[in-house]
């Protein structure tokens, strides 16, 4: 069907952004495919080296899931960030990312995670890169005849510590900025791997690669976290709205790196 | 009318007990019945166009694909409503030769707001006639916009009206003593500018309407979620000019008001300009997108003033102006708010000297309209606000600047210098109530261990006056209302001895049903279950003046009602001394029961004397009584009621990211007689989480065009469960000498106590940083940004 | 318009079956052409919570799905918690500690506090918290209906 109308039709998975899109006439296409009751596509798969989410598996239940929660132990936490029980009852994991929102929680994490995005269509399947999935807010690299099947997010080695930090209006909102945070040290007691990803704070979900480099190898020190910020700031490009505006959000996004990797570094002592 | 005060006598079995609500279980089985429940044979429904621009003129309006699409009834724009209805109503006129910007329910020639009606299309349902309003073809003609305050007041800004100098729409003075003389001799002058956003009441429910027009009958059939029945059926008629006993107005449930639904709106004249062209019913229900531009927005109003002390403490003035940000045209209650902020804006304290200016500005922004609180929260943000700001200055206790300003128990009657005379009051005890309250739930401790801890947590107070029980009719009139302020009941026993109270407040979840069965149960004798009340419908209602607005449905309502059942009472006594051949003075009722005081004798119930009331007269109803058991009363109070309270927040500060976080409220209060201590405690309660959603989260932002970006709940943000504390309350009853029963109003007490309690603790959470918040709400980047500038003046000093 | 669909479900225990337009939203469904009115339309956008219902046991918001999207599902509304004339402990527990003013966001309350309690039936006042922050009252002040759930669960435990 999407190949058939083309432009004219759209995806609908757990309706929790395109029903109120609907609802104000904002989005106003001439056919919505329901993919609700797509079975194949709704599971949760550890597959050892990541953990496999079909695109309309719903966020409660992934939320849920101790499979899930064991490959990635952050998917409780973070999705408990989104929104409400209620939209989770309902809402996807493949619709939250098709949706690209930049401010939202899973394109975030599936950035933060070099997670892949598998989609399908007329010229057969393939796999996008998370980094090359998000183009711009509610735009994506998928044709318009194709369709996210599922998404694969690497486990992170064992002895990484993860953190989100946030901050919303209120529980459930959109975060204003959002940032995961990834770290694990090293036998000699210097970060030796670290993923940073912040929302809110540019067109798309922004990974932080300057940050990570400059921290990597480096002794978890205060002045070495604190040294960050400039590297943070260069690295977001924020939107003004009526909930912020672009200064508060790149001061926001230094801010909530500094206590991510902190919580992350609190997270990864009490671990050993 | 006068109204003398009647003694009620004491019998309160009911009175003053946690009573759960009659309302409620059907409510909780999901069978209430709200606007958009109401469907009537044959209804169309309407939906609005609105004007996408804040100053415009229309050049053309075409509806031909619009009318054209199937299952369209009618189309129609500004001249066609004209045609049959007068502009909209004014009620309010505080200032004296006021400019009055009047406009039709459809804008004709020319738009002043984004929002405004510009058409409107009825048909089979609601999804037909909004796929025909993207049929509608506006051509307008961008006029240059007057955005906000400054705009407006610019030398040489673009004018709303044409005819008028500027865009003023009125000013006036109010003085008492001298203020100059005050200022010029004080010790100590604190100042400030305190800006508070445009909010609005934002009833869950939004506004709708079923209006049914028989031009056969020449009748006017409506269904309206409204407070003031009454009020919007003189309204009416005053639009079209049907006399009123043509009209009936009928109230469904009500999903929440807060003064939102007080007001007469466009829609309203729209459904019955529809109705009448089509010849059927139509309901006509705005949309929650609709209701940030169409619904009264409120608050928005700059208050710029300063206040004189003593070193000692004394308050000595007030002086300063109080600018009320209306928008492009006037709503139902004109510049009442930011009239009544004026009136307030002296608070629970004695200030001899004051001069107080209000000045009322249009601009391209939606109307202002009524809101729980209305004008007292900015009022009490000039007191509050700066009150603590001389504290500061004086280095004096929060609580004790405070008490060494209120007039004693013994001033009351106290004339505040400007229209309002505080009936009664014990302000000091309040003050301690609350501050005892504080230690013993240990919040200094909470305060200390946190601030040990290096969190910033801060105690904020709020000391607010609620003049309540609008009002005196006479009175109310000089200040320039065209309405009245009394109250009328009836009150019923019929012939099984059951009674019924009609009257034309409304319950719009505040619990007045529950109230007035309380208080006739108690004032007849009989069980609670015993006691019906009938409201929402004027062919079956008293009339009320005002409407359920201005925290008067208990204390006038409620007196009416009292007053009503203690002459039904009498009678009562009468007909039963017949049956118990004794006199009526020595009888008493008790649950129904009448029987011969102190005795164990012969009794009667209410079901006898009914019986002997309506049915089987003979040898039964004394010769001289008329049939039936009825009293009417109305109710016109002497003065208005004022309650008071002191509110006690605990806030944290993160003063990294500016985020505010409530965590425990407190408030001691005192609304006169009790009659349900759980619904007080919800009206406060509620009161205080809006006030709290104004000082914090809501706020409808317009920008330098006029255009409105606060259009979802998504960007007008509401306050959650997680967003608002738990509260405790505590009340001391300090009754009300002008009403029967003695009770105060409370409905608004919470809105006008919160803004300046969150501003308060804020303050004293950051008091390490020096900063005194001035606008709100309080959003994370600005109070962020006050943080740092106060750093960076520090460091400068 | 795309043709009428037959859809079917089953909602408090009655089965309703009607032809609708395929953009009919599940939440007119109830009301407009079951007469369940009980489910109340606060915003049509998914933030405030009102029209609240379960979807096969679990709660789901009755303007974010459309009716063709529920034929075969198992509703119940708030009409469908009451046995007959009996409140349930939770309903009672709002009526007791006035958890309710103008009751017009109570049937989502409801319906989210019921499957926290199923889920947890010892929850903390901040969980309560926490999962009713998708329901908006403007009336209340919250705290009531924290106190309401906290006590319902108390009584449904012992």
């Amino acid at each position: 069907m999407l190949v058939e109308h083309g432009a004219d039709a759209t995806v609908l998975a757990g309706g929790q952004s395109l029903m109120p899109m609907l609802s104000f006439r904002q989005a106003r296409p001439s056919f919505l495919i329901d993919i609700n009751r797509v079975e194949a596509l709704d599971f949760v798969r550890d597959e050892g080296e990541s953990l496999l989410l079909g695109a309309t598996t719903r966020q409660r239940d992934v939320e849920t899931n101790p499979v899930a929660a064991a490959a990635i132990p952050l998917l409780p936490e973070l999705l408990g960030h989104v929104g409400h029980v209620t939209n989770r009852n309902r809402g996807t994991v493949g619709g939250s990312l098709a949706h690209a929102d930049p401010a939202a929680e899973l394109p975030t994490l599936v950035t933060a995670l070099d997670g892949e995005l598998m989609v399908e269509g007329p010229r057969g399947p393939r796999t996008i890169a998370a980094e090359d999935f998000f183009l711009a807010p509610h735009r994506t690299s998928m044709g318009f005849d194709e369709v996210l099947t599922a998404v694969r997010l690497p486990r992170l080695p064992a002895g990484t510590a993860v953190a989100v930090e946030q901050i919303a209006r209120r529980h459930g909102d959109l975060a204003v900025v959002g940032v995961i945070a990834a770290i694990r040290l090293g036998p000699d007691g210097a970060i030796d791997l670290v993923r940073l990803a912040a929302s809110g704070v540019g067109p798309v979900p922004v990974r932080l690669h300057a940050v990570e480099t400059a921290l990597t190898g480096v002794a978890p020190t205060t002045e070495a976290i604190d040294a960050v910020a400039e590297a943070v700031s260069a690295a977001v490009q924020p939107p003004d709205d009526i909930h912020a505006p672009a200064s508060y959000r790149r001061d926001m996004a230094c801010l909530l790196v500094k206590r991510a990797v902190g919580e992350a570094l609190r997270r990864s002592e009490v671990s050993e | 009318m006068t109204t003398t005060t009647e003694p009620v006598e004491s019998r309160t079995k009911y009175t003053g007990a946690r009573i759960r609500r009659t309302e409620d279980p059907r409510l909780l089985a999901g069978r209430g019945q709200y606007i958009d429940d109401v469907t009537v044979p044959k209804m169309l429904e309407a939906a609005v166009l609105r004007s996408t621009h804040a100053h415009a003129r229309i050049r053309n309006i075409d509806v031909t694909r619009a009318r054209a699409l199937p299952g369209v009834f009618d189309v129609i724009v500004g001249t066609d409503l004209a045609e049959l209805a007068e502009p909209q109503p004014v009620i309010w006129f505080p200032i004296p030769e006021q400019r009055i910007a009047r406009v039709h329910a459809l804008a004709v020639e020319r738009v002043r707001w984004v929002g405004q009606a510009v058409a409107a299309v009825v048909a089979t349902d609601r999804y037909v006639a909004e796929d025909a309003l993207e049929l509608i073809e506006v051509d307008y003609e961008p006029l240059p916009v007057v955005a906000d305050l400054d705009a407006a007041l610019a030398p040489g800004a673009p004018r709303l009206f044409a005819d008028w100098p500027d865009n003023v729409s009125g000013a006036l003075t109010y003085r008492n003593g001298d203020a100059d003389k005050a200022f010029a001799t004080a010790d100590l002058v604190v100042s400030g500018t305190f800006d508070h956003g445009r909010t609005f009441g934002c009833p869950l429910e939004p506004r709708g309407c079923i209006v049914n027009w028989d031009s056969f009958e020449g009748t006017l059939d409506v269904w309206l979620g409204t407070q003031s029945p009454n009020l919007a059926r003189d309204l009416f008629g005053e639009v079209f000019g049907i006399p009123v006993h043509k009209i009936r107005v009928r109230t469904p449930n009500l999903g929440g008001g807060f003064g939102n639904k007080f007001d007469f709106y466009p829609e309203e004249v729209i459904a019955a300009v529809l109705s009448r062209r089509t010849g059927r019913p139509v309901k006509l229900l705005e949309s929650r997108a609709e209701s940030f531009a169409a619904t009264g927005h409120s608050r928005d109003q700059r208050m710029d003033f300063e206040m004189a002390l003593r070193s000692d403490g004394t308050i000595v003035g007030l002086r300063g102006t109080a600018y009320g940000v209306l928008g492009g045209a006037l709503g139902t209650v004109g510049s009442g708010p930011p009239w009544a902020s004026v009136l307030t804006c002296m608070g629970p304290y004695k200030i001899p000297n004051l001069e107080l200016n209000l000045k009322a500005v249009v601009t391209n922004r939606s109307p202002y309209g009524s809101y729980r609180g209305w004008g007292a929260p900015k009022g009490n943000l000039v007191h509050e606000r700066l009150i603590e700001m001389a504290a500061r200055e004086l280095r004096m206790d929060r609580a004790t600047i405070r008490r060494k300003n209120f007039p004693a128990p013994d001033e009351f009657p106290y004339f505040t210098g400007a229209i309002f005379t505080f009936d009664s009051g014990r302000y000091a005890d309040c003050l301690d109530l609350a501050m005892s309250k504080v230690e013993e739930l240990g919040w200094r401790d909470r305060q200390a261990q946190a601030r040990a801890e290096g969190r910033c947590v801060g105690i904020g107070y709020s000391f607010h006056i609620e003049p309540s029980g609008y009002g005196p009719s006479r009175i109310l009139n000089l200040a320039g209302l065209t309405h009245s302020g009394f109250d009328e009941a009836t009150v019923r026993m019929d012939s099984t001895g059951r009674v019924t109270i009609y009257t034309g407040q409304i319950n719009m979840g505040q619990g007045t049903h529950t109230v007035y069965s309380q208080l006739a149960a108690d004032t007849l004798g009989i069980p609670m279950e015993d006691v019906l009340v009938v409201t929402g419908d004027t062919d079956s209602c008293p009339y009320t003046g005002y409407g359920t607005g201005g925290s008067r449905a208990t204390a006038l309502g409620g007196a009416a009602v009292l007053r009503a059942g203690e002459r039904l009472r009498a009678k009562i006594l009468r007909v039963a001394g017949q049956l118990l051949e004794a006199s009526p003075d020595d009888l008493d009722i008790d649950d129904g029961t009448i029987s011969v005081r102190g005795t164990t004798g012969p009794t009667v119930t209410t079901r006898d004397v009914g019986d002997a009331a309506y049915r089987r007269l003979r040898d039964r109803l004394p010769e001289e009584e008329m049939p039936t058991l009825e009293e009417v009363d109305v109710f016109d109070p002497v003065n208005m009621a004022t309650s008071f309270g002191c509110a006690v927040l605990l806030a944290e500060v993160d003063p990294e990211t500016g985020t505010v976080t409530l965590l425990d409220c407190l408030q001691a209060h005192d609304c006169g007689t009790v009659v349900n201590p759980m619904l007080v405690d919800g009206q406060l309660a509620g009161g205080l989480a809006q006030a709290m959603g104004g000082a914090l989260l809501e706020e409808l932002v317009y920008d330098g065009d006029g255009r409105l970006h606060t259009g979802s709940f998504r960007d007008y943000l509401l306050p959650t469960a997680s967003d608002i504390p738990p509260f405790s309350f505590f009340h001391q009853e300090t009754p009300a000498p002008d009403i029967p029963g003695g009770m105060k109003g409370v409905g608004e007490a919470g809105t006008i106590a919160g803004v300046s309690l969150v501003a308060s603790a804020i303050d004293d959470a950051l008091r390490d940083h020096g900063v005194t918040v001035t606008r709100f709400p309080v959003t994370p980047h600005r109070l962020l940004a006050q943080i740092r500038e106060a750093a960076e003046n520090g460091a400068a000093r | 318009m795309t043709d009428r669909q037959t859809v079917s479900m089953t909602i408090n225990g009655h089965v309703y079956t009607d032809e609708v337009e395929p953009r009919l939203t599940l939440a007119d469904f109830i009301r407009r052409h079951c007469g369940l009115t009980g489910t109340h339309l606060g915003c049509e956008h998914g933030v405030c919570g009102a029209c609240t219902i379960m979807v096969d046991g679990k709660t789901a918001r009755a303007c974010l799905m459309l009716a063709v999207q529920a034929d075969g599902c198992t509703l119940t509304t708030v009409e469908g918690l009451a046995e007959g004339e009996r409140l349930t402990p939770l309903q009672e527990a709002f009526w007791n500690n006035h958890g309710l003013q103008c009751g017009f966001c109570t049937p989502g309350m409801l319906m989210c506090a019921t499957e926290l309690l199923q889920t947890d039936p010892d929850p903390t006042a901040e969980k309560v918290r926490t999962c009713l922050s998708g329901n908006l009252c403007r009336c209340t002040g919250y705290d009531s209906i924290v106190t309401s759930v906290l006590s319902a669960a108390e009584r449904l435990r012992s």
